[in-house]
């Protein structure tokens, strides 16, 4: 997929590239407004990661520019501008998500995924992992046969591991995935740990899970295979 | 202390009732002169009459200028007197005076005239005198009349003055009220206070233009606390993308990996302190939409459906006791989950294993109460001081907070002008109260 990073912050734009080519996706840098609105102009993009703090530009317009345009790509809004008018305006104006700065760049990744998801109807298959199987469509998890009773967040976390299979996720990553922009002053949460030790017990109980695996010092990652 | 209006009712009544009473004082003093005066004259015409009497028809229809005997006559009343004798004093008397004289067992002030006059070369000593009872008694009347009357006049000017203060301090009263209502300078009534007392509009004047500024600079601090988050926010931005992606390496060593992993804590850690600031200069500064409509039981169930499995885990109750719903409007629910996440998560964190978290949603009439309480540490006077400061957290527990949770509680419950109560003691737990404005 043809994805355009529209950022001014040179080393911010550079590491999100790099970050999507390892998974795949054909990125093109645009570190200013004007620079963006041609690049749109003459390229087709499935996808355009757009900073609202541009020195030359206002955001906002370049989504109506693009949108007059005929562009069907799906815009995702970065910005640290959180504030609540910017969000309700850029949702309105046709973009698909927002993300606020900093965010994960696995969170990028998932909300991308996520979009494109809604975008061609791409219903998700059910994952394998172990005896157990994870029904993404119909938001279970069964063990030969029988469901396994998680919480909602207890699913939520796993469908994030699940999502980004293979990859260490940190506790801050899940935690900010989970429960979203809630502050918790407390740096040194238990929370993931918490609920990774229910979520194992639970599992379990029902089988062995071992590819739910526990990076000493780093996170927790779930392994293919 | 006293208001104004009462002192200056009272200081028009003290000074008007001291010269009252200094009138009064000297008023028997000025009327016996003047009624003095009065009868003196009336006395010098009596004589001149007499003395014309005298030279029209002799002595002799008074006294028998023969005999020794004098004569005498006072009319029926005694309140006059006319008296003739021979007089053989040798100065020229027209003097008068005062002399009491006894008749018929009753003594009579007089106010005497003596006059010594010749005829047919003979000393007669006149005397005319008129009773000063009756003096006496017009002053008493005039006394008592004059005090009724300065009395009511007192009273009706103390009720008068009393209400005119009232009528022209009102203005005063509007622009205190006007201040007592408002929570931050931008919330200062610009209408200007009808009066028409130049004072009182210069000082709602000063006061507005006053308002003015400090709002001015509340609002340009707000938006350099947000403008410099903002700044922030990219350079941890860059920073995170960066670690994350040495993280995401498939050849990272294990032991780098860690050390990246701390830095993105550390990293997490100024993201949350930026973000935290961030938020309570966007409450403060009026960026969150109030539109919102929910049942703040629901919400706190929320709460405590999230945090249960941590207490769980820690060996902390928690429980609910009595649940009376209340529906905020008006409200932003993400700002109010924020605040009681906060308090809760606070309780669960300063509450020991085997302790308690006690929820009570309390409702009578139109007021609401959420009261959070634990079993937990509790804290003392000093820490309870600063509790709701940014940066001060509860130390000596164990746990590495930046303290400002609570701080964000605090900004948030008064954006929605929720009061916020906590009692605490050391060893006997914390108690929140919240307190819902009524619905109006």
């Amino acid at each position: 997929m043809n994805v355009l990073i529209v950022e001014d912050e040179h080393s911010l734009a550079n590491e999100i590239a790099s970050f999507l080519k390892s998974e795949n996706f054909l990125c093109d840098l645009a570190f200013t407004g004007r620079e963006a609105s041609e690049k749109i102009a003459v390229n087709l993009y499935d996808f355009i990661l757009l900073d609202l703090g541009l020195p030359d530009y206002n955001g906002l317009d370049l989504i109506k520019e693009a949108r007059k345009s005929g562009s069907e790509a799906s815009f995702l809004i970065i910005t640290a501008r959180g504030a609540v008018e910017d969000k309700v305006k850029g949702l309105d104006l046709g973009a698909d998500d927002y993300l606020a700065k900093p965010f994960a760049l696995v969170e990028l990744l998932s909300r991308i995924n996520a979009v494109a998801r809604r975008k061609f109807s791409i219903k998700s298959r059910d994952v394998e992992l172990g005896e157990f199987v994870m029904e993404i469509q119909s938001r279970r998890l069964t063990c030969r046969g029988n469901v396994v009773d998680l919480t909602k967040k207890e699913f939520d976390l796993l469908l994030y591991l699940v999502l980004n299979l293979d990859k260490v996720l940190t506790r801050q990553q899940l935690y900010e995935h989970i429960w979203g922009n809630i502050l918790d002053d407390q740096y040194d949460s238990n929370f993931i740990d918490v609920h990774i030790k229910n979520l194992r017990r639970k599992l379990n109980n029902h089988a062995p899970s071992p590819w739910l695996e526990t990076v000493r010092g780093v996170g927790y990652k779930i392994t293919s295979g | 202390m006293i208001r104004l209006k009462t002192k200056l009712a009272l200081f028009n009544l003290l000074s008007k009732l001291a010269f009252t009473a200094l009138f009064l004082l000297v008023l028997p003093v000025i009327i016996e002169r003047i009624n003095l005066r009065q009868v003196d004259n009336d006395l010098v015409k009596k004589r001149e009459k007499t003395i014309g009497l005298i030279s029209q028809y002799g002595i002799e229809p008074f006294i028998n200028p023969d005999s020794s005997m004098s004569f005498g006559s006072y009319n029926i009343l005694k309140e006059e007197f006319i008296s003739f004798e021979k007089t053989s004093i040798p100065d020229d008397l027209n003097e008068i005076e005062i002399t009491s004289r006894v008749i018929d067992d009753e003594e009579i002030n007089y106010r005497v005239l003596n006059y010594t006059l010749f005829v047919d070369g003979q000393k007669y000593l006149l005397g005319i005198g008129r009773s000063l009872t009756s003096i006496q008694q017009s002053k008493r009347n005039i006394s008592s009349i004059l005090f009724v009357f300065l009395g009511l006049i007192i009273l009706v000017t103390f009720i008068t003055d009393l209400q005119y203060t009232r009528i022209i301090l009102i203005p005063l009263g509007k622009i205190t009220d006007k201040l007592r209502e408002i929570s931050s300078p931008s919330k200062f009534d610009k209408n200007p206070v009808k009066t028409n007392t130049i004072d009182f509009v210069s000082l709602d004047n000063a006061l507005r233009s006053l308002m003015d500024r400090i709002g001015e600079a509340f609002r340009k601090e707000k938006e350099i606390t947000v403008d410099i988050s903002h700044e922030l926010l990219t350079p941890i931005s860059v920073l995170r993308s960066k670690l994350e992606n040495i993280l995401l390496r498939d050849d990272v060593d294990p032991d780098i990996a860690v050390k990246v992993e701390e830095s993105l804590k550390t990293l997490h850690r100024l993201q949350n302190l930026v973000n935290s600031l961030l938020m309570i200069a966007r409450i403060e500064s009026q960026q969150y939409l109030r539109e919102d409509e929910f049942s703040v039981s629901a919400l706190i169930e929320e709460i405590t459906d999230e945090l249960k499995p941590i207490a769980d885990d820690k060996g902390v109750a928690l429980k609910w006791e009595s649940v009376n719903d209340y529906i905020f409007r008006f409200a932003n629910r993400p700002l109010i989950f924020s605040m009681f996440y906060n308090v809760v998560n606070n309780a669960v964190k300063n509450t020991q294993s085997g302790g308690e978290i006690i929820i009570k949603c309390l409702r009578s009439g139109a007021r609401y109460r959420v009261v959070v309480s634990d079993t937990g540490y509790g804290m003392d006077d000093e820490q309870l001081g600063h509790l709701f400061s940014r940066f001060k957290s509860r130390k000596g527990n164990g746990e590495n907070g930046t303290g400002i949770g609570l701080a964000i509680a605090k900004s948030i419950a008064d954006f929605h002008k929720i009061e916020i109560n906590v009692r605490s003691a050391p060893g006997s737990g914390t108690e929140f109260s919240f307190d819902f404005p009524p619905n109006s």
